[in-house]
């Protein structure tokens, strides 16, 4: 393991690359440029390639080409690229090909601004395009665990013939801290060998990858998509439950906005209050186990807490506490970032009981 | 003993087109084939599909394939060739699909000069969705978007790719032909070999544009579909090799 | 120990360059830090501010509503990030820039014509240097040492002079802090 103080951009592509990243393409927007300039001079390197697109679409299509060939390749984008790649996203998993997809996400709607912001969770969770298909999505909340994610990304994408999205907001993606780095990996053991295009050496029937399907063929595939994601939701959640044990009041926040919560909690705890986290770390498959195995008796309400407004977890924490406790919700959006103060008074609104 | 001296090329799947009659995708499906063949790159070939009547090779071809989105083709393959420089690697893409919602797409991986080769058929029509107008629909010709003859005025006029590409400094190869009859065609065939080879030899992006018909849409026999192809497609779209890296030298 | 710190000023003035070194230095120091540009849409108009944490133990929020410590390199800065400051906290300015009454009397004071000082020892461009300087004489936030072999690691493919400009600017900065405690 290298230690290295990074830059949250670079950190995700640097563990892309050591995860067997070879192909990046991308298009410029802010706050993520710094994924496609680090990756311009690291690819090459790394006996990769890298290209600037003509635009998102573009690029999300040069990343269709290359992961139909077997190679791991990945594009990043801020929230409304991520819409113009949508586009590609669908054709992706239509075709069940593999590719990580970053989104550093921005204020929406429309331009929205610059600033960090978390307000795509509905688009990565409900709607990545058209079709009714769905991705994994990360949701790191430390440039650490963002590079552990990062790192073994095609290794889900080539097990599932899926993409993998991870999202980041503008925080995560300027914020430097301290990672450590895991070795290049090897990779002899890509799971793409049965169904990717390009002669090898060994002659062999010609292949087709496709996301157009005769009829029973797309209901077939879609059938096993449902199932895929159902052994998503077995299998592969990941989430984080903080001094839940006791809980009468319950925070639900992912990434920058759980850091944010998380010390809110620990200085409320400090005063005597009994106060607790979920935070998802895979947004989908979302974390209903935790919300299950929940004391209801104990719990006086739950506080979503999301950079942007309105919340936008709100209906998948409502699916699954189903009237059994209110549900409040705090956010900033339009570039006004969630601050330590601000989300504590936001609790204590409710937990005092005037929220 | 009886010499055979034709045959179906090996690269295509030998079933009854589906295409409509009269149709020269058809045609140019078969001529690309016999260039594989010739080639001897029948195993080493990757073809990007587009939307429209020409994605319709799916069912012909017996190569690899990659299915593109709407317009999207030169980016996909892009992202293949820079993966396997040493595959051949083409598109098959019609009107609207290049010349209309993957304009941005075949202009920008000419510019780059990817060293990919691109067949372009031009019929004049958007065929698969039911004959509206194209980029490259003709003035005056009818369409179902264009019920009384396009109109420059509001539509502009059909847009030449050829003479686009042929600005840009990567393209090595850029020309279009006809396949209005078997002499054209045996010219368009030479032109794609031309563009392959050049591939195969790690020259950059080349384009093949064929002028072909749709009797269908146009609503007219195949017979006068040729007819309609001589006395106007052909007149305003010049038949001739626009640049050529290697003449140029 | 956590110390957060804004340190605020226009772009050119090497705001950014300074947090992050700071950061890393820090961090490879063997603290905990964190170092993150903030943009609001306050922030517009050539304004550059970034927010720094060094911390014994983990750091959980990088998002503090108020700082310990800032470091304001113009007046602007300082009017705008002034209410950030905490009570009781540490403002170090660049009275070379800053020209504004210091009206607040709940917290510390370090005023330095960094500037100057700079243009005294030879180089415009080290009046951050100075200021850091400033701070570590008067906290125990990092060595001085530990801060001056990251700029060392920094320059090192620059000329001889430059790290000894910069040495010089810290040692200043030190200095005058040293004899304020």
């Amino acid at each position: 393991m290298a230690k290295q103080f990074m830059k949250g951009c670079e950190a995700v592509a640097e563990a892309a690359v050591l995860g067997g990243c070879r192909f990046f393409a991308g298009y410029p927007i802010t706050p993520q440029n710094e994924i496609p300039e680090y990756m311009s001079s690291r690819l090459p390197e790394a006996g990769g390639i890298f290209i600037q697109g003509e635009s998102e679409v573009a690029s999300v299509n040069m990343v269709y080409g290359a992961a139909s060939t077997g190679t791991r390749a990945m594009t990043s984008s801020s929230s409304p690229g991520i819409s113009l790649k949508t586009e590609g996203i669908s054709y992706l998993s239509g075709a069940k090909l593999p590719a990580l997809i970053v989104n550093v996400s921005r204020g929406g709607p429309g331009l929205g601004s610059i600033q960090p912001a978390q307000s795509d969770y509905l688009q990565s969770t409900k709607a990545l395009g058209h079709g009714g298909h769905r991705l994994l999505v990360f949701a790191p909340y430390t440039l650490q665990e963002a590079v552990d994610i990062a790192y073994d990304a095609f290794e889900y994408a080539e097990r599932d013939r899926s993409p993998v999205m991870i999202l980041m907001d503008g925080c995560l993606g300027s914020i430097m801290e301290m990672v450590d780095l895991p070795p290049m990996k090897e990779l002899s053991n890509q799971n793409t060998q049965g169904w990717k295009v390009g002669y090898d050496g060994v002659k062999r029937g010609a292949r087709m990858i496709t996301s157009i399907y005769p009829e029973a063929g797309l209901e077939s595939n879609n059938k096993n998509s449902a199932a895929m994601y159902k052994k998503w939701q077995e299998e592969d959640v990941k989430v984080e439950e903080f001094m839940l044990d006791d809980a009468e009041y319950v925070v639900v926040a992912y990434g920058i906005a759980a850091r944010v919560a998380k010390q809110a909690i620990m200085q409320l705890r400090g005063q005597g209050c009994k106060i607790g986290l979920i935070r998802p770390i895979t947004l989908y498959p979302f974390p209903k186990k935790s919300f299950e195995k929940l004391n209801y008796n104990n719990i006086k309400a739950f506080i979503d807490i999301e950079m942007t407004i309105p919340a936008q977890m709100y209906d998948d924490i409502d699916l699954l506490v189903r009237g059994r406790a209110p549900i409040f919700e705090y956010g900033r959006s339009g570039g006004i970032l969630l601050d330590d103060d601000g989300v504590t008074d936001a609790i204590k609104k409710v937990t005092g009981g005037q929220a | 003993m009886m010499e055979k001296i034709y045959s179906r090329p090996n690269c295509i799947v030998p079933m009854q087109s589906g295409y409509c009659p009269g149709c020269l995708h058809s045609t140019a499906t078969k001529i690309i084939a016999e260039v594989i063949d010739e080639l001897g790159q029948g195993h080493n070939v990757i073809n990007v599909l587009p939307v429209g009547c020409s994605s319709m090779g799916l069912l012909y071809w017996k190569i690899d394939m990659v299915g593109s989105a709407h317009g999207r083709a030169p980016a996909v393959a892009t992202g293949i060739k820079r993966s396997r420089p040493d595959s051949l690697v083409f598109t098959y893409q019609g009107d609207g699909d290049l010349a209309a919602i993957g304009l941005a797409e075949i202009l920008s991986a000419a510019n780059r000069g990817e060293k990919f080769t691109v067949i372009f058929a031009n019929n004049s029509t958007y065929g698969m969705t039911g004959g509206q107008m194209a980029p490259t629909t003709l003035i005056g010709q009818k369409s179902t978007t264009s019920k009384k003859g396009r109109d420059a005025e509001t539509a502009g006029h059909p847009i030449k790719m050829c003479e686009l590409i042929k600005e840009l400094a990567a393209p090595v190869f850029v020309a279009r032909y006809t396949l209005n009859n078997p002499q054209n065609i045996r010219k368009a065939k030479q032109g794609i070999k031309k563009a392959f080879q050049y591939q195969l030899d790690g020259k950059g992006f080349s384009f093949v544009e064929l002028l072909t018909n749709c009797p269908t849409n146009w609503g007219v026999e195949p017979l006068d579909s040729l007819k309609y192809m001589e006395e106007n497609t052909m007149k305003y779209f010049e038949q001739k090799v626009f640049k050529d890296e290697e003449e140029s030298k | 120990m956590k110390y957060t710190l804004i340190i605020a000023g226009s772009g050119g003035q090497g705001v950014m360059s300074i947090g992050i070194t700071f950061a890393q230095s820090a961090a490879e120091g063997g603290k905990h830090a964190s170092f993150m540009p903030t943009y609001g849409p306050e922030q517009r108009g050539g304004s550059a501010k970034c927010t720094v944490i060094i911390s014994d133990e983990e750091i959980i929020s990088p998002l503090p509503k108020k700082s310990k410590v800032l470091i304001a390199m113009n007046e602007q800065s300082y009017k705008k990030f002034i209410p950030e400051l905490e009570e009781g906290g540490l403002l170090i300015i660049n009275s070379s820039r800053v020209t504004s009454q210091i009206s607040r009397a709940d917290i510390k004071l370090i005023s330095i014509p960094a500037d100057d000082i700079a243009l005294d020892i030879g180089d415009a461009r080290i009046s951050n240097i100075i200021l850091i300087g400033a701070l570590l004489g008067f906290t125990d936030i990092l060595q001085p040492d530990v801060f001056l072999s990251s700029i060392e690691k920094k320059f090192a493919k620059k000329s001889p002079e430059i790290i000894k400009i910069n040495k010089a600017a810290l040692d200043e900065g030190v200095k005058i802090c040293n004899a304020l405690k």
